[in-house]
């Protein structure tokens, strides 16, 4: 029953069997977990509650301050510079900082190049000021771009292919570094009338971020574990995500969505996925060998979404429902998210990590939505050419 | 499921239990997960008969391990402990005399075995809404722990518990049916409950479980199915599989669902009995992973052998149906995440959707049983109408 069972998890040479087995349901392993309410973080700045009202723009997330007992490592984290991904290292960069440990942060290409006017990237002072070092460069050259440094942990957030990812893991493999974290996708499970993804079922083999899994498997680190992410939010975000469902809702536009609007998606708020990676650089044994799905422990259908978005902005909320393929537009054009359920469950990190999600949809949409007025994007001019030409086809009037 | 008109059985001697044999074979025998739990020594006492005839079941076996169950009429529950010569084990077994028959044939119990256990159970017979015959009968016996898996209404536990008072645990079948529609999902104990929904009794009862600070249990499933199953979920989908029509679903045929196998709902209220940590607590009880109503098609035509079964997506707003149901499931997302009880109590569903309805087809339906005839009408309904909503 309760169990004393052993743990079902070996570190498999290949990743084809590293399943998850959910045959025993193990206790919690950890005590480490960070807890959802905030500690005063190390900055001199306050730290703001999740639930204040007003939140200046450069308000920091903040992270619980670890006691001394945490053992610091020393930490590179090679960071995309664009993409849905970014925003990870930023954050994860912040709450390995205020835990105590050094941290590195690789972004691809120049320091000056146009991409970097972008968040996360425009709030890179926060790390240095926290204490950490920003570079940039080529990840292929990482050797002499981090000159010599030892590193404890490496956390991949670039690569979608072997070709890129290679360089790193290997440099990282022959100097030595003990845990390789590789951020994956969880776009590479293999679709299925029966939900969720959970770690351990089938993956698309042709998908690119697959044969970077399998080699970082065969590659023996002391400690590895790949996490597959899907949406997230959180301030400094990359990409589009809620904003899309503000930019009509402020706008008083129908939000088209595409079929029956039932589809389930994960949107995680980034501080989830920050976490689950602390525990799993905190508890290296355990995460050894591990696939986690990086996401919150909850799905939410688009029409839910653009519910919680409308609430989020006080405001109405006129819902159109379309069939790409009768209007003639392509769905991954159109709209923001798969056009299908796309629904993974952390599994892996609770029960292994004993993680906790802290995502939050009706709270954190509400604080998304006061930094997006407060940049000032509800008065942006925007341009909505597909959302006309589906509207046309519809025969639904714009009153805006 | 209503029950019979109440048939109370004359007064009479009872067969003393000393004549009942202390030497029996367990269905622990053939029947995989067994909990070893609740041994029992089988002290003679009792004023019970036992019957031959239909309704509740209570196996009223004396000593100090003694449990009631209610009956559901579709739930198979494991046998308790292990038998040794002095101290023959419980046999909780739910449903009607003839389901009887059927699961021990199932189960390919011998005939011997299968005289031996139906000994061990003691029936009573009556209307479980007879609150002074339920209140009698219980009090005579003097049950340790109670199974309730049929109740909807508060006030039928109140009989139980007033009979009762030194009850060691209620352990009462809920539902999943009692959470409040939310577009975020799954649903987990924490979440809000629907004091308007179809179930409200059952949120009732739980709370009327509480404010008497009995120690209860409640297992909230979402869709139960295997075999002897009395509630037409699988059976809907093998009726027109076999008889090669096409699967009318409403709407996109996107909605999520979940079934649990009741093989594995039995475990799980096996698990709670005795366990302290169960004391107080809700656990949503069913299938590790959940599945499209689409999906829920094929899934069964693939666990029974019948080639993809063509679906026709239809909007059920433009039809009239009447009385009748055109399909199973209530057309939403409807769906509970089971880690509580596998975190808590070690319990794991064993049965994967595929296999479970291939237990349920090979044991019950695929041999030509069924509980409700096919009905197609609803069905032709449906196709007769010109235009259907395509996939």
């Amino acid at each position: 029953m309760a169990a004393a069972s052993s743990s079902s998890y070996s570190v498999a040479s290949s990743l084809s069997s590293l399943r998850f087995t959910s045959s025993r349901y193990l206790p919690s392993l950890t005590h480490y977990y960070l807890p959802s309410t905030p500690f005063p973080s190390l900055f001199s700045s306050p730290s703001p509650s999740r639930r204040s009202s007003y939140r200046p723009l450069t308000r920091r997330p903040t992270f619980s301050a670890k006691a001394a007992s945490v053992d610091r490592k020393s930490v590179l984290i090679v960071n995309t510079n664009s993409g849905g991904h970014a925003v990870i290292g930023f954050y994860f960069a912040q709450q390995l900082l205020a835990s105590g440990h050094d941290v590195t942060v690789l972004t691809v290409g120049d320091e000056g190049s146009d991409k970097m006017k972008k968040p996360p990237f425009t709030r890179f002072s926060e790390l240095v000021s926290a204490g950490g070092k920003t570079l940039w460069g080529d990840p292929a050259k990482v050797a002499e771009i981090v000159s010599g440094v030892k590193f404890d942990v490496v956390f991949e957030n670039n690569g979608k292919d072997l070709d890129t990812v290679k360089p790193v893991a290997d440099w990282a493999k022959s100097s030595g570094v003990a845990q390789f974290l590789y951020i994956s996708s969880a776009g590479i499970y293999k679709t299925s009338d029966e939900v969720p993804h959970v770690e351990g079922d089938l993956v698309k083999e042709d998908a690119s971020h697959v044969g970077v899994e399998k080699y970082i498997a065969e590659l023996s680190f002391s400690s590895f574990a790949i996490f597959r992410p899907q949406y997230m939010i959180g301030s400094g975000n990359n990409k589009d995500c809620e904003e899309w469902f503000f930019d009509r809702i402020v706008r008083d536009r129908p939000v088209p969505l595409p079929g029956s609007g039932m589809q389930l998606t994960n949107i995680s708020h980034v501080r989830d996925l920050s976490s689950m990676l602390s525990l799993a650089v905190e508890n290296s044994i355990a995460a050894n060998g591990k696939i986690f799905n990086c996401v919150s422990d909850r799905a939410v259908t688009f029409n839910g979404l653009a519910k919680l978005c409308a609430k989020a902005a006080d405001r109405e909320l006129k819902l159109v429902h379309y069939d790409p393929k009768s209007v003639g537009v392509d769905a991954r054009k159109a709209f923001p998210f798969r056009n299908m359920h796309f629904y993974a469950e952390p599994r892996a990190a609770k029960e292994v990590l004993g993680w906790t999600g802290t995502t939050n949809l009706p709270e954190d949409l509400k604080e998304r939505f006061q930094e997006y007025v407060e940049i000032g994007r509800d008065k942006k001019d925007l341009k909505f050419d597909v959302d006309d030409k589906i509207l046309e086809s519809l025969k639904v009037e714009v009153t805006a | 499921m209503g029950f019979p008109r109440p048939i109370l059985d004359p007064p009479g001697l009872p067969a003393p239990r000393s004549t009942r044999p202390t030497r029996t074979s367990c269905l622990s025998d053939f029947l995989p997960g067994v909990c070893s739990c609740a041994q029992s020594a089988v002290k003679p006492s009792g004023t019970l008969s036992p019957s031959n005839l239909d309704s509740m079941e209570i196996d009223g076996n004396g000593g100090g391990r003694r449990m009631s169950i209610y009956l559901k009429g579709r739930l198979v529950m494991r046998c308790v402990g292990g038998p040794t010569p002095e101290t023959p084990s419980l046999v909780l077994i739910l449903f009607c005399k003839e389901r009887l028959d059927l699961t021990l044939r199932l189960c390919g119990a011998k005939d011997k075995e299968k005289t031996e256990t139906k000994k061990r159970i003691l029936h009573l017979k009556g209307d479980r809404k007879d609150f002074e015959f339920v209140k009698t009968s219980l009090a005579a016996e003097g049950f340790d722990v109670v199974y309730d898996i049929n109740g909807r209404e508060a006030d039928e536990v109140k009989p139980i518990l007033d009979a009762l008072p030194k009850l060691e645990q209620f352990i009462y079948c809920s539902s999943a049916g009692v959470y409040l529609k939310s577009e975020l999902l799954p649903h987990f104990e924490t979440d809000a409950v629907d004091p308007k929904s179809r179930h409200k009794g059952k949120l009732e009862t739980e709370s009327s479980l509480d404010s008497r600070g009995v120690n209860w249990t409640s297992l909230r499933p979402v869709y139960i199915y295997g075999p002897l199953n009395y509630n037409p979920v699988e059976e809907w989908f093998f009726h027109r599989l076999k008889a090669g029509r096409p699967i009318p679903i409403p709407n996109s045929g996107i909605q999520i669902t979940q079934l649990g196998h009741v093989k594995d709902l039995a475990r799980a209220f096996v698990t709670v009995l005795g366990n302290p940590k169960a004391s107080k607590q809700v656990y949503n009880i069913s299938g590790s992973k959940y599945v499209t109503f689409d999906g829920l098609a094929r899934a069964c035509a693939k666990a029974a052998g019948f080639p993809e079964p063509e679906i026709v997506h239809y909007n059920p707003k433009e039809f009239d149906f009447g009385k009748k149901k055109a399909f199973p499931f209530r057309d939403q997302h409807f769906f509970a995440s089971i880690e509580k009880a596998q975190r808590e109590l070690g319990w794991t569903p064993e049965f994967g959707l595929v296999d479970g309805l291939a237990d349920s087809y090979n044991l019950d339906f695929g041999r030509g049983t069924f509980r409700k005839a096919a009905d197609f009408s609803t069905d032709d309904i449906i196709l007769g109408k010109s235009f259907v909503l395509q996939t």
